[in-house]
């Protein structure tokens, strides 16, 4: 069963009544993702990620294109699709004098929450995101963190069966992105939810999502689990090497070596096969009397791909 | 199927959330007391200065007073998109399952119990300080009156929101000046006939007209137009079913061209 299904969408901003400016967003991309999946969305800014979300979401119109929505045509009837999605970003925002409670307590009204049910759920919901102890404070004098724990508290009040999820961890603290990826994962796992997110950070999709898109220029260039994407675009292994001084041979120079790159004292140098180049690697340093002093060989992550695919 | 409940729900949502904004800001105050009673003062200082009749400074007075209800009611409905575009929070109404008409009732509910209150106190300040009863017509035409006064309101706001929608902030001053033009049109401090043919004929196109006609009539003054709450009340449902159809279409628009997200942003 498909939660999403969408073909040839395409999208172009218009502005300006003199001097026409059309920005394309969306290039004729057609997605499918299957109910109960969480499924990645990435891409460098401006490649069409949130545009994708928000027509998906009905907050846009598409120029062309077909959008179903859990079995729903969202551009005839968007309002049966939009009792059973629901949609989070990190950048939200809501009534600045309003407190947590108030927040809920109307878009739980907008969703024909009332009486004892929309206490409930507003209750249930502000123990999720652990708002209690600020449950008096207007949204504008809450932090970062909360106003994006009430963001996604929010995007849950209908208990939806889709849910979007834009950029949910942007500019949040380390230990707090943990936990909001953990508890973004038990939606999945125990309500059978899916979950569509656009995101920055390679390691919070790798983690996450069991399906990955990259977008670029309005187009998918590429799409799989985070391992077939790896193979798909081909870098090869990454042998990681750390010096008592820095290496007297340029070691891209060598055969089979595609990149060298510093990161974190670490040499990394991307081969095409690894179990091939690494003994020819080792002699040359050696005979340059080069001392290794930690030698890894690995995949590339997540992060590698994406730098290859927006370049 | 349509869920009467549901509906009821949606809509209180907006009122009581224009409720809660109203009660933590000062400036609300500001609509509510400070114009209102500054305008009763104002037209009954010059009633005096310029020895004018009781039912002529009555005349003014209730234009006056109309002014007042109107302007506070209209912008609780323009509220409920403008606290929206403000916060950048637009985008969460649109993207839950309800209608334009839970947007536009519930706020107007708020404004109808602020515009009874500001009736209330500008009515009470009139008799108190200047000894003018603008509720000498009786109780009946004095309902009609506020009827009209809030069916304007909810006109003129769901328009403002409309605007709101089609050119985003720039349209934000509407909110405030479009009622004064309404107002001006629709002869709040004089008859229609004194007002340039241009303007009476689009005076004559203005609900409100026809509801201070008929409320003026109460006080001896002369009625231009044969049925005019009959033509009130015809001309109010066109127009507040052309609002709700221009502010659906405005929504529409926005989610075409993307205004919807930038407000939102």
């Amino acid at each position: 069963m498909l939660a999403i299904d969408a073909r040839n969408v395409a999208k172009t901003f218009r502005a300006g009544v003199i001097r026409r400016r059309e920005t394309p967003a969306l290039r004729g991309v057609s997605l499918a993702v299957e109910r109960g999946r969480i499924f990645g969305l990435l891409g460098p800014n401006g490649a069409g990620k949130t545009t994708l979300l928000s027509i998906l979401a009905t907050l846009l119109t598409p120029d062309r294109g077909d959008v179903y929505v859990l079995g729903v045509d969202v551009l005839r009837a968007p309002h049966l699709a939009r009792r059973r999605l629901n949609m989070a970003s990190g950048n939200a925002s809501f009534l600045w004098n309003l407190r947590a409670p108030e927040i809920l307590g109307f878009y739980g009204r907008l969703y024909g929450l009332s009486g004892a049910a929309l206490s409930r759920r507003v209750e249930e919901l502000i123990a999720v995101a652990e708002l209690a102890p600020h449950r008096r404070v207007p949204y504008n004098e809450l932090s970062t963190g909360l106003k994006q724990r009430l963001a996604l508290a929010k995007s849950l009040l209908n208990d939806p069966e889709l849910l979007f999820l834009d950029e949910p961890t942007l500019g949040l603290d380390p230990d707090v992105s943990v936990r909001l990826r953990r508890y973004i994962a038990s939606l999945r796992r125990e309500r059978g939810m899916t979950i569509v997110l656009t995101t920055h950070y390679m390691r919070e999709a790798e983690e996450l999502c069991d399906e990955i898109a990259f977008i670029k220029g309005g187009q998918i260039l590429a799409r799989g689990t985070a391992d077939e994407l790896k193979r798909q675009i081909l870098l090869g292994d990454v042998v990681a090497l750390r010096f008592d001084r820095p290496a007297p041979v340029r070691l891209d120079r060598l055969p089979g070596v595609v990149r060298v790159s510093e990161r974190d004292g670490w040499v990394e140098c991307t081969v095409d096969v690894a179990a091939k180049r690494l003994p020819e690697l080792l002699r040359v340093l050696n005979a340059e009397g080069v001392v290794i002093r930690d030698l890894q060989v690995r995949e590339p992550d997540l992060e590698e791909v994406f730098v290859e695919l927006a370049r | 199927m349509m869920s009467w409940r549901r509906e009821a729900v949606a809509a209180w949502a907006f009122a009581l959330r224009n409720l809660q904004m109203a009660s933590r800001n000062v400036f609300l105050l500001f609509e509510l007391l400070f114009w209102p009673v500054l305008g009763v003062v104002q037209i009954g200082l010059m009633g005096r200065f310029l020895t004018l009749k009781p039912e002529d400074a009555l005349f003014i007075l209730i234009g006056q007073m109309a002014f007042s209800i109107v302007s506070t009611c209209q912008l609780d409905v323009a509220y409920s998109v403008l606290y929206d575009y403000w916060s950048k929070s637009l985008k969460h109404h649109f993207l839950a399952p309800i209608g334009i008409r839970h947007l536009t009732v519930g706020s107007w509910v708020v404004g109808i119990l602020r515009g009874l209150l500001v009736f209330v106190m500008t009515a009470a300040l009139a008799w108190w300080a200047f000894r003018l009863n603008p509720l000498a017509a009786g109780i009946g035409p004095v309902l009609l009156l506020l009827t009209g006064c809030f069916l304007t309101a909810w006109i003129v706001g769901i328009f403002v929101c409309s605007l709101l929608m089609l050119f985003g902030g720039r349209a934000e001053t509407s909110a405030w000046a479009s009622i004064n033009l309404v107002l001006a049109l629709a002869g709040i401090y004089y008859p229609l006939s004194t007002l340039p043919g241009w303007a009476a004929a689009m005076g004559a196109a203005i609900p409100i007209t026809y509801f201070l006609e008929a409320y003026r009539s109460h006080f001896g003054f002369a009625v231009e137009s044969a049925a005019p709450l009959t033509t009130g009340f015809a001309l109010a449902i066109a127009y507040i079913g052309l609002a709700h159809l221009t502010l659906h279409a405005s929504v529409n628009r926005a989610r075409r061209t993307g205004l919807l997200l930038k407000m939102s942003e």
